[in-house]
Parts: C-alpha cells; structure tokens; sequence
C-alpha cells in the first residue's frame, strides 16, 4: 500500500505573508504530487513562489491553508520537535548559496545532519568520507568552505544532503552561484542520486539546462501551478 | 551529543578569537578579584587564629573582665578580683595563671650624681606558672645576658624593663624598694634580669589588656600578696584543663562559680574567640567580595552582549542547522555551552590569577606586620568559583541562546 503512496503529496496549499499593513499571497491553492524516485524541476519567473513551496515540501514552513503530506503524514499535525527530526531523517537540502558552516571543515559539514540524529562519531565520520569521495572530494575533506571552489562547495552541500540516507533531495537554485560547466557536473551528479540511488529529487530554479534533467516541469506563475508536463512531452 | 555541541561551541569560539578573548578578560577580572579577596581573607582569618591557638592552646581558656565582652573590647582599666588558689582546686582545672597590675612607689639606686630615683611605675605580679605553663603568653620574654626569669616559690626578687632599669640605676644583682599599700610593710626585692629592649613581650603573643614597655617592673604573683594582699586587681587569668575535659564546659562552670564568689569575669576560650574573629573575617570579606562581584556582574553583561551579537552574526547559520536537522534545544544548548565556554575559561584564568595575587598580598602584608601570612587555597572555593563562572556564562548567555533556538527556520535561512 505505502509504495502505491506519493512521497510529497499537497493539496490546496496557500501561504499568506503579513507584509506591513498588507499581506502577500505566495502560494494561492497549489496542489502537486511528487512520486518516488522522480526527478522534478519546479520553474517560474521572480516571486512565482517556487522558493516557498519548496520550504513547505522540505518541512521548513508551515502553509497558511491546504494540507501537505510526506510520505503520507499531514505535516500540519507534527510539533516543531517532530519537523526537526522529520528534516533530519526524509529531507536533504542543496542551496543556491551552499549555505556550509564556514568554521568547520567540509566532512565536519557533512557529519552535522547525523550529529543532530545522534549517530556515533565513528560511523559519522566513516560515512562522511565515504560521501565526499562519492561527490569527487576525496582530497578536500579537511579543507573549510573559504578553501573550496564554488562548486566544490556545492558538492560539499550535495554530500551533506545524502548524510542521513533522506528519500527526497530539495535542491534551491543549486546552479544558480556556478559556471555551466561547473553547473552541469553538478546537474549529472543530482541526476545520478535519482537514477542509481533511487532518491527523489525537486529542482527549483530558472535553468533550461536545469530543467533538462527532470522527469517532469512544473511551472509557476503567481503563486499557481499553471503547467506540468513530463520532460520530452 | 554534549561532546558534539561543545566542538562546535569550540570551533566558534576559536573562529572569534579576538572577541572571545575580550569577553573572556572582561569575566577573568571579576573573577580574580573575588578569589584574590576571598583567599586573603581566609589566609588573614587562618593566621589570626593559628597565632591565637599558639598562644592559647585549644584546651586553654581566658577569664577576662566582665566589661571586655559587654562592650566588646577592653577599656584597659578593668580589673576584677580572683582567688587563684581556690580556682586551681575547680574540678576539671590543670592549671591557672594570673597576671596583676598595681602602681607602685619604687625606689633604686643612686646615681651618679649621688641622688637615689624614686617614682610611681606600673607593677606587673606574673603567676611563674605563665612561664612554666604558658610560655608563649609572655612571648619570649628574652632577658639581657646574665638575668634570668623567678621561679616557683620566689617573693623577692624582680624583673625590670630596660628604661626602668636604666632610670632606677640599677643592675643585676643590686635592689630596688617598693611600697604596696600603706598598712604593709616596704619590700627590698633584688632584681634578677633585665628584658632586653627588643623582647617586650607587647611585641609578642597575646597580652589581653597587658601592655607591658620597658618602663614595666614585673613580679612573682605572690610578691603582690605581700605588698596589696588578696587580689582584687587581676587583669588577665589563664585557665588549662585537664586533658579531656570539655573546654566550653569547665570554662562555663568557672566562670559560674566565680561570679558567686564575687570575680566579675568572663570566660573566654578559644572557639568564642575563634568566632569572633570568623565573624569578623569573614564579614570584611564578604563585603569586599560583593564589591568585586560588581564587576563579575559587568562581566556577565560583556558575555551577554558577545553571545546576542553571536546569534546575530550566525542568524544563517542557525537556519541551516535547523533545515539540516537541529532542534531548538539543539541550538539551545550549542549557544548555552558556547556561553558557558567563556565564563569557563575566564573562570579558570580568573581563580589561578587571584590565587597568584592573593600569595602576593599575603606576602606584602606580611611583610609590613612582620607576620608569616597563611596563603589559603581553598578547594572549595576553586570549585565554586569554576561552577559559578560557568553557571555566569550560561545565565548570561540563556537569553541570546533562547532567542537563536527560537527563530523560524525559514527566516533565519534568509537572513544575510
């Protein structure tokens, strides 16, 4: 029954901000499901809301309205505690800033997400290396951030992502701060996470090259889903 | 997890250096300041109460006159009246020694001119058991080479200071005259020793009340008998007990019993006197270590203000702690512990300097009271003063830490 269920599954999703005296509607009634395994670009202009949708597919927000469900659990009903864990244990983050702790060194960065599950620093820092190899980092594991290239980092945070074993990779803009060609290994090692890891992947960003990768665009245009078709249709 | 958090609080901390540094002087100072103050006063309370227990001997207690406790210090004048020998019969007493103080008519030797010098100079009647029993009351009493101090069972015979000697023309071996009371006859009293000038016993010990100088002549107890009769003049009365008895009990009971009797006393003994200098002690430290905790405090608002400018500077990294995982308590604790870090260290910099100037003082002290100063490290107060400039960190950095742990996840992802 579980596996006939949508990973991400939202219906009627809005997202009210209070701005000033105002209030600005950024998502206004998005419904979208997102199967297993799937590789999804979400693409729109500016303001279209794709940014927001992708905190609330990642638990990082909560809608003003609608219901979203991961893996089948309303994420409405869950505390704060529970959508920490949650993060921790379903979802990987990939930014278009890297967003890295710039103190600590780049398989410090990747072990931080097991050290928020409690893994043991043995296994922590075995897998840690084992995912910077993975990500083409075998000689930087000690480097910081400031001694890493842009998209070195970016691997760095691709890395990271993978380091509780998530289903679903959120990736924000993650060509956004790279040159092409840089951003195109960066595309083929995303892509590689869904096609031999399995994982399910949702790009958001504004690159065709991007978009290239998916299974399917979903493109938005003021806080709605106006089309969604599967890559090649 | 705990050794996790404190990696990170580390790493931040040292990544800051300058700033961690800064704010960790500003804690360290009030720090030093308390332990420096706190530790010279116990080394002053401990010193104060070895010299007494040199003295005095924990089996040991002091009759004085009943005003020195009523008003809490000696007027000098008060005398009471003691019958020695019966108080050397009360059960439970070894021993008693008393001290008397007359002035006297005295007559010497005659000088060069011819003239014998006469005057009125304080007499001293010293029990010889203060020399057997209670050597360090009188202090070394030193005498000038070919004197010696009386014995048991001598009347007549005295010791004078050097001044007096020397104005009384008299040596050892030569008589003085003295006059008691007038229905009692003159005394001719040979003197047996000189005090050396540097030896007055004011110099050392315990005197209660006795301030002996050079211009002092000093007799057998039993010698002012004879000269005033019973004693009504009593200054100072050392009691010893017998070994195991209960010092508070004996001194009780006597001072009970004497009172009937008519001596107008007050027992003293070494714990009453030990309180009150504790008492004292430590209310001057208490005091000087509330002044220095002012700036304890002006340290834990420098730690306030580096731990709130931390959460603002690390606002994004908060967010992305929190998108990979980290619960509010998490960051609670990483800010905590970070907070704590500081107030830590400065706590361990602050104790060690403190020790380091509280030796000094004592040295400096000593050295101006040409006294051995007791250097006290108290492990207790290391302890506390450790656990409390962690626990200052911590409280310092709660509001900070809660505020960081509180951000929405989403906001904090976007702060630049």
């Amino acid at each position: 029954m579980k596996s006939a269920m949508p990973l991400l599954d939202l219906r009627g999703i809005t997202k009210v901000y209070p701005l000033g005296k105002t209030a600005v509607h950024a998502l206004r009634g998005v419904d979208l499901t997102i199967e297993r395994g799937e590789i999804v670009a979400v693409m729109g202009p500016s303001g279209s809301g794709k940014s927001t949708l992708m905190h609330i597919l990642g638990a990082l927000d909560t809608p003003t309205g609608g219901v979203a469900l991961l893996d089948g659990q309303p994420l409405h009903e869950l505390s704060e505690h529970q959508l920490a864990t949650l993060r921790g244990r379903k979802v990987g983050f990939v930014f278009q800033t890297f967003n890295l702790i710039p103190t600590l060194s780049a398989q410090r960065n990747v072990e931080l997400p097991m050290v928020f599950l409690g893994a043991p620093k043995r296994n922590r820092a075995a897998r840690a290396r084992d995912l910077l190899i993975k990500v083409g980092l075998a000689d930087r594991v000690h480097h910081r951030p400031n001694e890493l290239s842009g998209g070195e980092r970016q691997r760095v945070a691709i890395a990271r992502a993978l380091a509780n074993d998530p289903e679903i990779i959120l990736a924000d803009e993650p060509t956004g701060n790279l040159d092409s060609e840089t951003g195109a290994t960066i595309l083929t090692l995303l892509q590689s996470l869904s096609t031999a890891d399995g994982k399910t992947v949702v790009l958001v960003t504004h690159d065709p090259d991007a978009a290239c990768i998916a299974d399917r665009i979903v493109r938005m245009r003021d806080g709605r889903v106006i089309e969604e078709m599967a890559h090649g249709s | 997890m705990v050794r996790d958090f404190m990696a990170l609080a580390g790493s931040s901390i040292l990544h800051r250096r300058i700033r961690s540094w800064l704010t960790v002087i500003g804690v360290f100072i009030g720090i030093t300041a308390v332990v420096a103050l706190i530790s010279i006063g116990l080394g002053l309370e401990r010193t104060v109460n070895d010299e007494v227990a040199k003295v005095f001997g924990v089996d040991t207690f002091l009759l004085a006159p009943r005003q020195m406790s009523n008003s809490g210090r000696s007027n000098g004048l008060a005398q009471y009246m003691l019958d020695l020998e019966w108080l050397r019969t009360v059960d439970g007493v070894a021993t008693a020694a008393a001290v008397r103080q007359r002035t006297a008519f005295v007559e010497g030797q005659a000088g060069p001119d011819g003239r014998v010098t006469q005057g009125f100079l304080p007499v001293l009647g010293l029990s010889p058991e203060l020399v057997t029993s209670f050597p360090a009351f009188i202090g070394s009493l030193e005498l000038e080479p070919g004197g010696r101090l009386f014995g048991e069972d001598e009347t007549l015979v005295a010791v004078l200071g050097k001044d007096v000697a020397t104005r009384l023309h008299v040596e050892v071996g030569e008589t003085i005259v003295i006059a008691g009371d007038g229905d009692k006859p003159e005394l001719t009293l040979t003197v047996i020793g000189i005090v050396a000038p540097t030896a007055e016993p004011s110099q050392q010990g315990f005197t209660s009340g006795i301030s002996p100088s050079g211009d002092t002549i000093y007799v057998p107890y039993g010698t002012m008998d004879l000269l005033w009769g019973p004693a009504n003049d009593v200054l100072t009365t050392l009691v010893r007990t017998e070994p195991g008895r209960d010092v508070d009990e004996v001194a009780a009971r006597v001072q009970v019993e004497l009172r009937a009797r008519g001596s107008e006393v007050t027992a003293v003994t070494y714990s009453d006197i030990s309180s009150a200098i504790g008492t004292v002690t430590s209310t001057v430290s208490a005091f000087l270590a509330g002044i220095a905790g002012i700036s304890l405090l002006v340290g834990g608002v420098g730690v306030m203000n580096t731990m709130y400018t931390s959460v603002l500077e690390r606002t994004k990294e908060i967010g992305i702690m929190k998108a990979v995982g980290a619960k509010n308590s998490h960051i609670l604790s990483i800010f905590l512990i970070e907070s704590g870090l500081m107030g830590l260290v400065g706590g361990i910099v602050g104790t060690l300097l403190g020790l380091g100037v509280s030796s000094l003082a004592s040295a400096v002290i000593g050295r101006i009271f040409d006294v051995r100063v007791a250097v006290v490290v108290s492990p207790s107060l290391i302890v506390a003063t450790l656990a409390g400039a962690f626990a200052l960190g911590a409280v310092a950095g709660l509001w900070p830490a809660w505020r960081a742990a509180k951000l929405p996840v989403v906001d904090a992802l976007r702060y630049e």
